[in-house]
């Protein structure tokens, strides 16, 4: 564990000193390049006389040019679009100096600070709620598939009763897959969409994150179910119906229950091991969250959030502060490596007898 | 004999796995199975008890679906009764629960002393010892796989004790063990079928023991005369391309080949050493040693000429795998002194010799796990692609090498079969003729005879011998101690344990 | 063909291409003209970009695995380090800022002039989707060698003199894991479709309105951000309170419904053929 504690440390230390170096980098480049603008911006647009805004004096500018310079139209072209770019960006610089340009002040890296709280607030709850829910949905999966292929006969009825539930499936897969701007748009009308509780009811059901991850879970149930230790404990036994109901079966209150237990069961012994596969990929399922989360702070547009202010940062080029947001982004992810791995070393040590 | 017979189809899907018509279960007596592995016997057996899974498998059993089989009462009872040793304890033990909550968990807690049992297969080791092998984890390294073996049956022998404890006597029980000595030197298959006698004294049973070992059949002659009517030797065999019969297996034939087979036949042409290993070797932070006695008193070079066959013995976990990955450097050792073919090796050989000048030119070695060691998803004719040959291998050539062992079966189709559609017994002589092929000097075999029937066996021996006539080195790993002792002379076997 | 239909994976295969046929008759018949023109670009972008990722991936995924390999088996232990910190790097960097960076730098590109090829634009986005999509294939790619070297397979075949590029590339990597690379692929597929809906999407409406329309082709993401299609989406929550509204949607708000549709049904249909494709093979 002192090694791979070590390497998320040195890991940290890296990105953060690479970042660190970007950050200051930009911050001088932007003062040069600055005064380099405003410079130039002086050579050339010292043309009191023209309206840059109109075309026609444009066009005069140009044919003025021409006729000063001939037989060099290109030339004559370039220099003048070169006068009409840098009036242009001269025109921007003045816009964002108005007000959006920012700088990472001590100030402003408090406001980050808070935002960041607010985005690991929404990121662990939605982290537990998919846990419990990716657990509890591929549990009741697996339990309903057992039953079925144990039932002999099959009436019309039951027939029936798939195709009215193939069809509410679907309906449910449309809402899972759909990316969480979809989602949040074709609700906007009707629901305040812009809380802390909606951004997390997206992030657990949209994105595909609940149904991709509660796949993964059936799948390690699925091949759990298959290994020869289950066939020990059937010998041994141990309860293997599914029933939700009657003795020995598994009822809706175990399946639902957030701490999940199933002795004497064969399903007992299935379940524990596909739930310690399952730590292995929580640190994917984290980096999908993160990513889901900034999909959806950024395509929602919801003012004071953190991976908004990002995109804010990034269309008014304030790239001190978008590195800033992408290293506290970073500290969360490998935040979170560094609490998985040390549960999976706990489990281990425990294996181990230490 | 009053059998209860059963006819048994398994299928995936459109393809047919195993069909019989005749797999025989006597009550109350013990049964052994026979017969190349891949074959069929645990999957019958696995149906007949219950246990397979309907949904990856279409099962009918006497010509029942198989949930209505698995609720008959008669199988309820079968399942209650009864208990199955799986063949391979490693991955039938829950890594996630320690062995002595694995050992008292559902039915088997109506046992309450199994201190008993526990002490006969552990040889009344002290209770520290015990507690060492019980309180842990189970982990691929540990306990090690003879002890995971006897964990599965001392679950096996508690079960008997529960049905001995019952009042009905004519509960029905089916006993299963599949491999069940085949993590476990003699000294420790023997004890099994001490325990599994006594408790048959006590209160008789249905067994079915699958097994490969046919030296259980001179123990049986030897020292179970008693029960011989009570026991059946059978054999499963083909009777088509997917059905198979049990037929009557005839220790007869068996016990008078071994009387027959003359150690190191004819055309010995012993010359120069191709292998001198030294006596002492240090490997994983353990000292190995090499002697020519079974008493340990005599350390000696395992040294193999041309035209010889050497024999290495070792109880189970001791380290003859290990000894052959040392010799082919696949594991670091330390201490060593070798010559290998004319070249000296030390423990600061780098690998790059052993891949540029040794492996497959100058020795090669066989893997005990056909199914590990061969590409299963590759097709018969593929697995010869990319071996060092020095002459090429043409379609002509190939035939005729397969044909050694698999006579006329070698047809185009069989060429393009894949190698997991194949029988286990199919395969291990494919892994064998993969590396008899390369026509090495120096070849090492790790239980060449795992998983063959008797005929394959027979064969087996005789090519091998034939190529000690022609001048290779053999070097055989085997804990199938009766019939090697009887295939190589006396001067050619060592003996490999531990030291300090 | 009842085999086929039997297969999950082959069954949803053809739900989707049924699906989309289906939308585009549709479309055809009641969709104005420019509309279906921008949809159906929109549709070929977003596939193409996909298709790319998915080559791009499989080629950095195969590439990076083999010299992890060779690096780790040569006991070349600085370079291999290096390599192993770059992709935990790269791993550490959500996926979609990561993206989103290099949708900047090929928009930065194209309005400065240097890149001009549809071809080129195509292949520098789906670059910039793969090079944070394809670690997890390499881990894949590693996780499947080193099953294999841990069984007796891959020492049983260089004992017999078979060369470890052999054993690698065709035994392990083609005979072994060709069902799982193409089980991943067809993951990555999806991956790629959503997270470049995505990424368009929040270029289109948060860094600038026009940008990506001037720059980038139009994908499905673009088109969802254009305001029209906002509309037609705002429509399926009105319809959730006024039901009779329902049958508009299917003629006076096609165009973001069809885009929307899209998105959703492949990507629930690439999740359903992968799944069939993995329980065909027990994956």
């Amino acid at each position: 564990m002192n090694r791979k504690l070590f390497e998320h440390g040195l890991s940290i230390a890296f990105v953060t000193a690479v970042l660190l170096c970007v950050l200051f980098a930009v911050r001088s480049g932007t003062q040069t390049r600055t005064k380099a603008e405003a410079a130039s911006s002086q050579t050339y647009g010292n043309l009191g006389f023209v309206d840059f805004d109109n075309a026609f004096h444009k066009a005069l500018l140009k044919d003025a040019v021409n006729i000063f310079y001939p037989d060099q139209y290109e030339k004559n072209n370039a220099a003048v679009e070169k006068i009409l770019a840098n009036k242009e960006n001269e025109f921007s610089r003045k816009l964002q100096e108005s007000g959006v340009e920012e700088r990472l002040s001590f100030g402003k890296l408090l406001q980050l600070l808070v935002m960041l709280l607010k985005f690991v607030l929404v990121y662990a709850v939605v982290m537990i709620l998919t846990y419990y829910g990716v657990q509890t949905i591929a549990v009741f999966r697996f339990t309903r598939k057992k039953l079925r292929s144990r039932e002999t006969t099959r009436s019309f009825a039951g027939v029936l009763a798939r195709v009215a539930k193939t069809i509410g499936k679907t309906a449910v897969y449309f809402v899972l897959f759909s990316p969480a701007y979809v989602i949040a748009y074709s609700i906007r009308t009707e629901f305040n969409t812009d809380t802390i509780v909606f951004m997390a009811l997206l992030g657990v059901i949209s994105n595909g994150l609940l149904v991709t991850y509660a796949n993964k879970f059936y799948a390690f149930l699925v091949a759990e179910s298959r290994k020869g230790y289950v066939e020990t404990a059937l010998v041994k036994n141990l309860s293997d119906s599914y029933s939700p109901r009657g003795p020995g079966g598994i009822g809706y209150r175990a399946i639902l229950r957030p701490a999940k237990r199933f002795d004497g069961h064969v399903f007992g012994h299935i379940f524990s091991n596909a739930r310690y596969q399952y730590l292995s990929t929580i640190k994917e399922q984290a980096s999908f969250l993160v990513s889901g989360l900034i999909i959806i702070e950024m395509a929602l547009n919801i003012h004071g959030h953190l991976s908004y202010e990002m995109l804010r940062q990034m269309l008014y080029k304030n790239y001190d502060i978008v590195i800033a947001i992408i290293l506290g982004i970073f500290y969360v992810v490998k935040g979170t490596e560094v609490v998985v791995d040390m549960m999976g070393n706990r489990a281990e040590k425990r294996m181990e007898n230490k | 004999m009053n059998a209860h017979r059963y006819s048994v189809c398994i299928r995936a899907g459109e393809r047919t796995i195993v069909t019989t018509d005749n797999y025989d279960v006597v009550p109350n007596e013990i049964t052994f199975l026979f017969g190349e592995s891949g074959i069929g016997k645990s999957m019958i057996s696995k149906a007949v008890y219950g246990l397979l899974d309907p949904d990856d498998l279409d099962v009918t059993v006497n010509g029942r679906p198989y949930p209505e089989y698995c609720a008959l009462a008669s199988t309820h009872e079968i399942r209650d009764n009864s208990f199955f040793v799986f063949q391979e304890p490693s991955s039938h033990l829950n890594s996630l629960m320690k062995i002595s909550d694995q050992l008292s968990e559902g039915s088997l807690r109506l046992c309450k002393d199994d201190s008993e049992i526990l002490g006969r297969l552990w040889q009344n080791a002290d209770r520290n010892a015990l507690r060492r092998v019980l309180n842990v984890f189970p982990k691929p390294y540990r306990p090690s796989g003879g002890e995971k073996q006897r964990v599965l049956l001392a679950m096996a022998f508690k079960k008997m004790d529960v049905l001995a404890s019952t009042k009905d006597d004519g509960a029905e029980s089916f006993f299963v063990f599949d491999e069940p000595t085949g993590s476990l030197d003699n000294n420790y298959r023997n004890l099994f079928l001490e325990l599994l006698f006594e408790k048959y004294t006590r209160r008789p049973f249905t067994a079915m023991i699958i097994t490969h070992d046919y030296s259980v059949i001179s123990e049986l002659y030897a020292r179970y005369r008693g029960f011989l009517p009570r026991i059946h030797l059978m054999e499963l065999r083909r009777a088509g391309a997917r059905a198979v019969e049990v037929i009557d297996f005839s220790a007869q034939e068996y016990l008078n080949w071994l009387g027959e087979k003359p150690p190191q036949v004819s055309g010995t042409v012993a010359g120069a050493a191709v292998l001198d290993f030294g006596a002492r070797f240090s490997v994983f932070g353990r000292n190995l040693c090499l002697f020519k006695d079974a008493a340990h008193t005599q350390p000696a070079n395992l040294v193999i000429r041309k035209g010889e066959m050497a024999y290495v013995k070792a109880p189970s976990g001791v380290g003859k795998t290990t000894l052959a990955k040392v010799i082919m450097g696949l594991y670091h050792a330390h201490d060593l002194a070798m010559n290998l073919c004319g070249m000296p090796i030390t423990g600061r050989t780098g690998k790059k010799v052993w891949e540029t000048r040794i492996w497959g030119k100058k020795a090669t070695m066989v893997f005990q796990h056909a199914d590990e060691s061969l590409n299963l998803a590759a097709t018969v004719r593929e697995t010869f692609l990319g071996l060092p040959l020095a002459r090429r291998l043409t379609p002509q050539t190939l035939v005729s090498a397969l044909g050694e062992l698999f006579e006329d079966s070698v047809t185009d189709a069989f060429l393009s079969k894949k190698v997991a559609m194949l029988s286990g017994g199919q395969k291990q002589r494919l892994n064998l003729l993969r590396s008899i092929v390369l026509g090495t000097d120096l070849l090492i075999l790790d239980e060449p005879l795992n998983g063959l029937d008797f005929l394959s066996v027979k064969k087996v021996l005789s090519i091998l011998d034939d190529r000690r006539g022609r001048g290779a080195a053999l070097l055989m790993i085997s804990h199938n101690e009766e019939i090697f002792d009887h295939f190589v002379g006396r001067e050619h076997v060592y003996y490999l344990t531990e030291c300090s | 063909m009842k085999q086929l239909l039997k297969r999950k994976d082959s069954r949803w295969l053809g739900i989707w291409l049924a699906g989309i046929l289906l939308v585009g008759i549709w479309d055809v018949l009641f969709l104005n003209r420019p509309a279906l023109l921008q949809v159906t670009a929109g549709f070929f972008n977003t596939f193409c970009v996909a298709l790319l990722v998915v080559v791009f991936t499989l080629l950095l995924a195969w590439g990076f695995a083999l010299a992890l390999h060779f690096l780790d088996a040569g006991r070349n232990r600085t370079p291999y380090m290096l390599l192993t910190f770059a992709l935990n790097l790269i791993r550490s960097i959500p996926q979609i800022v990561g993206i989103l960076f290099g949708y900047v730098g090929v928009s930065a590109l194209v309005e400065a002039g240097f890149i001009r090829s549809p071809v080129l634009i195509f292949s520098l986005l789906a670059l910039s989707i793969s090079l944070f999509v394809f670690i997890e294939f390499v881990d894949l790619l590693r996780e499947r060698i080193a099953h294999f070297q841990k069984l007796d397979f891959y020492n049983a075949m260089r004992v017999c003199g078979i060369s470890e590029g052999r054993v690698i590339n065709f035994d392990i990597l083609w005979k072994n894991s060709r069902i799982h690379i193409l089980n991943k692929l067809i993951s990555v597929f999806g991956a790629a479709i959503f997270l470049q809906c995505s990424v368009d999407f929040i270029i289109s409406v948060g860094l600038s309105t026009d940008v990506n329309s001037v720059t980038l082709p139009a994908t499905m993401g673009s088109l969802l951000a254009k305001i029209d299609s906002k509309q037609d989406i705002l429509a399926i929550g009105y319809t959730l309170t006024h039901p009779a509204y329902a049958g508009n949607l299917f003629f006076e708000h096609l165009m973001g419904l069809t885009v929307a549709f899209l998105v959703v049904f492949t990507l629930m249909s690439v999740y359903h053929i992968a799944n069939g494709y993995a329980e065909r093979h027990r994956l």
